[in-house]
């Protein structure tokens, strides 16, 4: 091409052509190029693998024995997991939610396949404060669920509210069961 | 974009109708070398150690110890972070081989005389920034040479009267302690930020004193594929660098933890502050070596002024003489990376000796020699 000694006419037609392909060809090469640059730079800014992984611990719930609950820390607040005996299952599954002063039903405080387990954020929802009642010895209040050692609020085995300043149930943290005995939150 | 868009946007910021009147159709001279084209690329290499900058010091914790362990932390467990440290670290090394590429070019060529000294000036002016941005980067990696290279050098600073200890304590906060390593590394973001300024007043005076062209074409397409072929081969040293040699130039027990207790035999910088790190160690005393520093600076400043060519071509003895310094200095540099002994010690006294003897005699009377036929 650089050659001028034997450029012909059928040369200087197809050039434009040519020359356009060659446009095209750099272009593209230069856009990828930069694409694979600034790539790895963007793809580090991403969380690690180990910061990942605390984000989104796995939890053995199987060792966990009826009427009891295991604490566990996630993103900084207290995880409850309890698990529930019939007891408190037949004690709660039938009370009417408007009867409640933050209506829910015992389907929406536990995962359908799982009713066994109750998974919340051990906070109580008036004055912030550590619930007591993960061990039967504990103050569990007359619904055998969790009491406020702060300001009195009474919560029930599910985690909804059943008296005190508080006026909202539990919240319960984002989790998925992976198998019966294990648990992901996140 | 919609036409409509368009025209609302352009009415309001004519950004599209003054790219294309002041950059894509300016004016430019033709046959320009390809060297010329190092300004462009020493302006993407900032730009790029800014961004990878950015992305190392999400991750970096500036406190002694610490600091090393962020960066093994990067290195292993951040996606692609031994990409970016590489990528940081080999941008540095092609920032300082095109700025001193550059320095080297403008006094072979003569670039520094009349009405250039302001561009030659701004040109030294980045030079010396990014010699401090390289120690504090240097500084920051915290590996056993960076720490004790800290230390000698905050502990001769605290030990400085009046205005040179008040400045190292300022920069510095005293000697190493706690919170140096924090000051270090604001330092050298900030610095690094100031270099798009310097290298801008660098354009707009180069611009101001060029000559105006008898012959010209547009920087587009003809300058635009000119600098994407010299940025083609930039990029290829580059990735060669960063793929196959991410250390090169670098002091290899600078790799290993810092002991506060043990001082490294040797304790060389990255190749592109040997030629400082000569200078400084060429005395014993802290201001003594501070004196040199500057001294060799001040000779380059000078360089304007104490040229005797009045206006003529530098002819070829001055040029083997820019060459010959260029050799002296390389030499200086393989001095000094050899580590104290005997004869790296005289040699460096020697290289330096001819350092300033070249500026201060040997080029302006081959200048006024050359001036004279």
């Amino acid at each position: 091409m650089a050659n001028t000694a034997t450029h012909t006419a059928s040369d200087e037609v197809e050039a434009p052509a040519k020359r356009d392909f060659l446009k095209i060809l750099t272009v593209s090469a230069g856009a990828v190029a930069l694409g694979a640059t600034a790539w790895p730079l963007i793809d580090a800014m991403n969380p690690t693998v180990s910061e990942l992984a605390v984000a989104k611990p796995i939890v053995n719930v199987g060792g966990i024995a009826p009427n009891t609950a295991l604490r566990i820390m996630w993103l900084g607040q207290p995880i409850y997991i309890r698990k529930l005996t019939p007891q408190q299952i037949a004690d709660n599954q039938f009370i009417v939610p408007d009867t409640l002063p933050d209506p829910a039903s015992y389907t929406d405080r536990v995962k359908p396949g799982y009713e066994t387990f109750v998974v919340v954020v051990g906070l109580n929802t008036g004055i912030s404060c550590e619930l007591l009642g993960n061990s039967p010895s504990d103050a569990r209040g007359p619904f055998d669920g969790w009491s406020c050692p702060c300001d009195g609020s009474i919560y029930d085995p599910l985690g909804r509210v059943r008296s005190g300043p508080a006026r909202k149930n539990l919240a319960i943290p984002r989790f998925t069961f992976l198998n019966d005995t294990q648990i992901q939150f996140g | 974009m919609s036409d409509q868009t368009k025209s609302w946007l352009e009415t309001r910021l004519p950004l599209a109708s003054s790219m294309q009147s002041c950059i894509w159709n300016m004016k430019m001279a033709v046959e320009k070398p390809y060297l010329a084209a190092l300004g462009s690329l020493i302006t993407a290499t900032l730009i790029f150690l800014t961004l990878s900058g950015f992305v190392l010091s999400l991750f970096y914790v500036a406190a002694p110890g610490a600091a090393f362990d962020s960066i093994q932390f990067i290195s292993r467990n951040v996606d692609n972070g031994w990409l970016v440290r590489s990528f940081h670290a080999t941008g540095a090394t092609m920032l300082f081989a095109a700025t001193y590429l550059v320095v080297f070019r403008t006094l072979l060529t003569g670039g520094y005389r009349a009405p250039n000294e302001l561009t030659w000036i701004l040109k030294l002016v980045f030079l010396g920034l990014v010699l401090i941005i390289g120690y504090f980067g240097y500084a920051m990696a915290d590996g056993a040479v960076s720490y004790w290279s800290l230390h000698e050098t905050t502990v001769a600073g605290a030990r400085l009267t009046s205005f040179p200890g008040a400045i190292s304590n300022w920069v510095f906060g005293g000697p190493a302690g706690p919170g140096t390593l924090g000051r270090v590394a604001v330092l050298h973001s900030a610095l690094a930020l100031l270099g798009f300024g310097v290298l801008a007043l660098h354009l707009a005076a180069k611009r101001a004193v060029a000559p105006v062209p008898t012959k010209t074409v547009t920087l587009h397409p003809y300058y635009t594929s000119h600098h994407f072929v010299a940025f083609a081969v930039f990029a290829l040293i580059f990735a060669v660098l960063v793929f196959f040699a991410p250390h090169w130039g670098e002091n290899q027990l600078n790799l290993a933890a810092a002991n506060p207790l043990v001082v490294p035999a040797v304790l060389t910088p990255p190749w592109y502050l040997l030629p400082v790190s000569a200078f400084a160690a060429a005395s014993s005393s802290p201001l003594g070596s501070i004196f040199l520093v500057l001294a060799g600076f001040a000779v380059l400043f000078a360089a304007p002024w104490l040229d005797q060519s009045k206006g003529t071509k530098p002819g070829l003895f001055y040029k083997i003489l820019v060459a010959v310094l260029a050799l002296d200095v390389f030499g200086l540099c393989m001095a000094q990376a050899d580590g104290p002994s005997m004869l790296s010690s005289i040699l460096s006294t020697i290289f330096i000796g001819w350092y300033f003897l070249h500026f201060l005699v040997l080029s302006p009377l081959a200048t006024a020699m050359e001036s004279k036929k």
